[in-house]
């Protein structure tokens, strides 16, 4: 009996092993090769560098203009998220406190875009936002993010949490003069934490790494972001490896630093999204 | 009503539809109105070589339909949504159950299992290009060598390249899948597993008669979720094969891309993304039917 149990231990503890290397092998290699020389790189793959090198960082950094793509990249995504968390809050709440039919009907038209994947609208998109004269330009891009892509499954999410919340404090306040719009953002709004950062995470995530948005209305180098960097890098360094893999590993290295400092919240995001979708 | 409260109400009407409809004039704009767009486009001649656009009934359509890559790609991305459900769920499903336990070493395999998830796709398809070149220092092919295997072309051949594509997402995504289970299972109560030991069913059969239909809300949603996005796929393709070698990884959103914004054929493209929306709908509901039944039977 205890044998038994050693060996089913044993199992357990050889499967979850593999299944780290499996996981953790692509990344490892990523990462090491960053240190190498170009020869190394080739002559074994998997070893551990000889010395480590930060020459390949510097090369890359001023090949994909990292500061000003970085910054790009922040710009669209932190707007992005704001403006997501603005507009899918508030129609949310109206669309959870008032049983008005044009209300409701809005949220009829909203959850459409839960079904259809926004893709279909794509090509008329490229000549809608050519005509709003907002052709490569980051008001453009983020536009596309949040109304296009992202907002109808931000506004389930905080309507299905909006619900949770008991009537009284608003009615409440009310009653003292507070007004709707005020009431909204001092009494609810501060109530909405635990959703708001569900909404930030999965849209932070999703935002950071899209890579067909800016690629379609994004052309100017200047504002492009981290990803159509790498891209437009690939070709010239398609031989040169050690320089090109640092690039990956700077377009990533801010959601991944994000999500090792706040795995919980990743993770419960994640969830939450799932369960209330 | 008194006039006051009736008053106060428009107010409010007033004050909530200001609230709402920013939000709501945007989407109107950016999706609503592009999205009846491309139905309207998808029957005209409209592209950057037609001067003037006219109806052209179903000429987009019929064109589609004859031509044998974009059947293909179609096939491929129906194929390529199907089995990436299945691998990536089944996976999910067996690490969810492995590390649905309060130890260190399973959080840590949790953590490290989801971490891919975090990586842009376009990034994770660049990496495993290297990973999977032929060339010297490509590491699978290192590896094969070494326990005596031949090298594999996994990206240039093409009856291998669409699986090559397939087995870097269900290496990203697995983990995603996999937290979602994860917390179906904890709501499940521990009771249930000691009822059924007393009937004597062993681990197998606890399995398949109280865990599996049980996580049917984590099941149904990460199917749907998976099928959908497997249909969807770009970012992977256009990065690893650009469709190649040949046609062999074309999916249905690489082709539209190609068309619509490369080829110029703007039209054609649409009557694409209206054949995308009609395979999504069916494919959406012919799997809700499914999953409803499977619903019923575990209630019965």
């Amino acid at each position: 009996m205890i044998l038994r149990n050693l060996f089913k231990k044993l199992g357990y503890g050889i499967l979850l092993f593999a299944v780290s290397m499996v996981m953790l092998m692509p990344i490892y290699y990523l990462m090491v090769t960053t240190f190498k020389t170009p020869a190394e790189a080739v002559a074994s793959p998997l070893g551990i560098p000889r010395e480590f090198t930060f020459d390949n960082y510097i090369k890359a950094i001023k090949a994909m203009n990292f500061s000003q793509a970085f910054m790009n990249n922040l710009i669209i995504a932190v707007t992005s998220v704001i403006f997501l968390v603005v507009f899918a809050s508030m129609s949310a709440y109206v669309i959870a406190r008032s049983k008005r039919k044009l209300f409701q009907f809005m949220y009829f038209i909203f959850m459409v875009g839960l079904i259809i994947p926004f893709q279909i609208s794509i090509i008329p998109l490229y000549k809608i936002i050519s005509g709003l004269n907002l052709m490569n330009t980051h008001p453009g891009v983020i536009l596309v993010d949040v109304f296009c892509i992202n907002l109808p499954l931000s506004i389930f999410l905080f309507r299905g949490f909006v619900n949770t919340v008991p009537m009284e404090l608003e009615e409440a306040a009310l009653l003292d003069g507070c007004g709707t719009f005020q009431c909204f953002w001092r009494i609810i709004f501060p109530l909405l934490k635990p959703i708001v950062s569900t909404v930030a995470i999965l849209n932070t995530l999703a935002i950071w790494n899209d890579f067909m948005t800016p690629l379609l209305f994004l052309q100017s180098p200047k504002k492009q972001v981290l990803l159509q960097q790498v891209y437009r890098n690939v070709g010239p360094f398609s031989t040169d490896w050690t320089s090109f893999f640092p690039m990956l590993v700077m377009a990533t290295a801010p959601l991944v630093l994000f999500y090792l400092i706040m795995q919980k919240q990743v993770i419960d995001g994640v969830v939450a999204g799932a369960v209330k979708g | 009503m008194k006039l006051e409260d009736f008053m106060s109400t428009k107010r409010k009407d007033r004050v909530y539809f200001l609230m709402i409809f920013p939000a709501f004039l945007g989407f109107v704009v950016l999706f609503i109105v592009p999205t009846i767009m491309s139905f309207i486009y998808s029957v005209t001649n409209w592209s950057v070589y037609s001067a003037d656009i006219r109806f052209v009934g179903l000429d987009n359509f019929k064109k589609l339909f004859s031509d044998k890559k974009t059947i293909t790609a179609i096939q491929h991305s129906i194929q390529y949504a199907i089995l990436i459900t299945v691998a990536q769920n089944t996976l999910a499903i067996i690490l969810a159950v492995l590390l649905n336990k309060k130890s260190k070493v399973a959080n840590f395999v949790k953590s490290v299992t989801f971490l891919p998830a975090v990586l842009s796709i376009m990034v994770v398809g660049f990496l495993f290009q290297y990973l999977m070149t032929t060339a010297d220092g490509g590491v699978f092919n290192s590896i094969i060598k070494f326990f005596g295997g031949n090298s594999v072309n996994w990206l240039g051949d093409k009856n291998l390249a669409l699986y090559s594509i397939l087995i870097t997402q269900v290496w990203q995504w697995t983990g995603w899948s996999m937290v979602i289970y994860i917390a179906n299972l904890k709501s499940i109560d521990s009771s249930l597993y000691e009822a059924a030991g007393m009937d004597g069913a062993n681990k197998m059969q606890q399995f398949f008669r109280v865990t599996l239909p049980l996580l049917y809300p984590a099941t149904s949603f990460n199917i749907l979720m998976s099928l959908i996005g497997g249909m969807k796929m770009f970012d992977a393709v256009f990065v690893m094969t650009k469709g190649g070698p040949g046609y062999a990884t074309e999916t249905i959103m690489t082709t539209m891309i190609r068309e619509g914004f490369s080829n110029g054929r703007n039209a054609y493209a649409c009557a694409f993304a209206v054949v995308f929306f009609i395979i999504v709908l069916i494919f959406s509901q012919v799997v809700s039917f499914f999953l409803n039944k499977w619903e019923g039977v575990i209630e019965a």
